[in-house]
This record gives C-alpha cells, sequence and structure tokens, in this order.
C-alpha cells in the first residue's frame, strides 16, 4: 500500500457519511422487514437479546427469516441453520466482486468490509459508481453501519412489542425491495454490451423457477453466474 | 433456549465463513478476460435475477407496480422516487383491482 492510497481521515468521515446518507430510503424498507422478522422471533420465543444477538452478528436479513421460521416449525437448530446457509451462498458472489474494493486494506478492514456487505449496501455502491458518483470501500461500510443499527433496533423493537406490529404487505412494503433493486439496476446499465448478459440471466431465472424444482437460492446463482459467463465469453474489451 | 442460542452462533459463524470464503476466492480470479469480465457484470447479473425471480413469484399486480418502478427509474434515476412510485403502485392496484 503506497502513502497516496490512504485516504485522509476527513476524507474517510466524507465517504462514511455519504453511505449513511444515501442507504436511508433502503433503511425504511429493511426497518420495516426487521418489525416482521422481531414478530417471528417473539414467536420463537427469543428474547430482545437474542433477537439483538442474532442481528448484529448473523446480520443477513432474508437467511435470518427462514432460519426463523424453521425454528417456529419445529425444524431442529442444525436443518434451520442449513436453510439459512443455503440463502446466504449468494453473499460468497457478493464478496468476490468487491475484490478491488479489499484490496491493500488492512485484515480488520477485510473482516469489518466482508460482515457489512449485503445485497442493498453492496448494490448502492455499484450504482453509485455506475452513475460517475465516487464510492468505495468506506461508502459501502458507511451504508452497512446505519443498516446493521436500524437492522437492530427494528428487529429488536419487533420482538419486544409483537402485539401491535402491522404486517408489511398492508403498507405496500414487501415491494419496497423491488422496486429499490429495479433503480440500482437503471444506474447499472451502462449499454448494449450488456444486453446479452442480461437476457441470459433473466432467461436461466425463468426457465429454472418454471421447469425445475430448484430451491430459490440456486436459482438466483444460476441466473447471476449464467449471465456473467456470458459477459465473460462474449469477451469485447 | 439453548437450541435458539445454538442457531444463533452457528449460523452466524456459518455466513461470516460465506462472506469471507467469497473474497478469498475473488482475490485469487485473473485481473484481465473472460475471468474478470464476468466478475465485473456478476453485480448486475446477480440483481437482475433476483429482480426477476421476486416478479415471477409475484402476479399481474407486482408486474403493473413493477412497471411503473420501472417507468419512474427511466425518468427521475433516482433511487427514493422510484422507490416511493412503486409501493404507492402496488398499494393504488391492491386497493382497487
Amino acid at each position: 500500500m503506497t502513502l497516496q492510497d490512504l485516504p485522509q481521515s476527513s476524507t474517510v468521515r466524507s465517504r462514511l457519511a455519504a453511505g449513511l446518507r444515501d442507504i436511508l430510503p433502503l433503511a425504511v424498507g429493511v426497518g420495516v422487514y426487521g418489525l416482521a422478522f422481531g414478530l417471528l422471533a417473539a414467536q420463537a420465543r427469543m428474547s430482545g437479546l437474542q433477537t439483538g444477538v442474532m442481528g448484529t452478528i448473523v446480520f443477513a436479513g432474508s437467511s435470518q427469516i427462514i432460519a426463523v421460521e424453521r425454528l417456529v416449525a419445529g425444524a431442529g437448530a442444525g436443518a434451520a441453520l442449513l436453510a439459512g446457509l443455503a440463502l446466504n451462498l449468494r453473499l460468497l458472489l457478493i464478496t468476490a466482486s468487491l475484490r478491488d474494493e479489499f484490496a491493500g486494506r488492512p485484515w480488520w478492514q477485510v473482516l469489518l468490509g466482508v460482515h457489512l456487505a449485503t445485497d442493498e449496501n453492496w448494490a448502492l455502491m455499484h450504482a453509485m459508481r455506475a452513475r460517475g458518483g465516487c464510492a468505495g470501500y468506506w461508502y459501502l461500510v458507511g451504508g452497512g453501519l446505519g443498516l446493521v443499527a436500524v437492522w437492530v433496533l427494528s428487529t429488536v423493537a419487533g420482538a419486544t412489542f409483537a402485539a401491535v406490529v402491522p404486517e408489511p404487505k398492508s403498507l405496500g412494503m414487501d415491494f419496497a425491495f423491488t422496486a429499490a433493486f429495479i433503480a440500482i439496476l437503471r444506474s447499472l446499465w451502462s449499454g448494449s454490451a450488456m444486453l446479452l448478459p442480461w437476457a441470459g440471466s433473466i432467461l436461466i431465472v425463468l426457465l429454472a423457477g418454471r421447469f425445475t424444482p430448484l430451491d430459490p437460492t440456486w436459482t438466483l446463482i444460476l441466473g447471476g453466474l449464467g449471465g456473467a459467463a456470458i459477459a465473460g465469453v462474449m469477451g469485447n474489451d | 433456549m439453548t437450541e435458539t442460542w445454538t442457531l444463533i452462533l452457528g449460523l452466524a459463524a456459518a455466513t461470516f465463513a460465506v462472506r469471507l470464503s467469497g473474497c478469498l476466492l475473488g482475490r485469487r480470479l485473473p485481473d484481465h478476460g473472460p475471468w474478470a469480465r464476468g466478475l465485473q457484470a456478476l453485480p448486475g447479473c446477480l440483481i437482475l435475477s433476483l429482480v426477476t425471480y421476486l416478479l415471477m413469484q409475484g402476479g399481474p399486480q407486482e408486474w403493473a407496480a413493477g412497471a411503473a418502478a420501472l417507468t419512474a427509474a427511466l425518468l427521475t434515476r433516482s433511487l427514493p422516487l422510484t422507490m416511493a412510485a412503486g409501493i404507492a403502485a402496488i398499494c393504488l392496484i391492491r386497493a382497487y383491482f
């Protein structure tokens, strides 16, 4: 690592703040899902402490939902763990694609960065950069810190005040992330070279979802890898 | 009680291992050529797969709201406005159709 790679602490602060600010609309959606997860945690007889610890050290919403739902359904801890883990395999692709952000960083920053990497702040970082914005490691971490705070607070609140929490669907909030990812896709579109890889991804997901009994996790991974493979093989750089 | 703690600690360890493995895997891939191009295209393809899957799970109501969100995204290129348009559209459609 050379000297100019070390950002000034004021630059670090401003990037952290930018990540934190830009994640806000997504954090509202995460908060609503946090409340819903808290409801589920209460059904699993989890305490506020357990819910908060889980949100902090697992920090992967959809896998927490699946795993605790399995627990409520009477599956053992092992089966619940496997279901949650399967859903998290896509995180492997997410942190793999963060290679350039982690290059040359000290080990504690890498460990912090991988733990805070989620669909939301990772996608937002790529979208921001595709639009010409300056978004890298600290932008990702700023968004991640905002998300972890909102996730822990909302899940603990949901578990504690389970009786008065509304269903996300009744507020249309079940659609919040679909809309957010559509906006992020718009920012990631960078020209006709992406037409074939993107069409490939859509086709793979449609075919796998329609004609195979594959679990959603594998469908997503197949779609993502399939599109990336097309982009790799086409080779026009 | 102990079953819950087993799940929490086990899932935390497994999830962190997955996140760290991805990082180590990314480091081993070459900088140029097909692998690098694939890795660069991966975010968009993965997010698109997720959106396709989410819309497949829904029905005509979700597809119409998705079209509204896409229109907002194309016109405004703004994340908050696109989210607002999508959520407003799904609420209106569910209330009136």
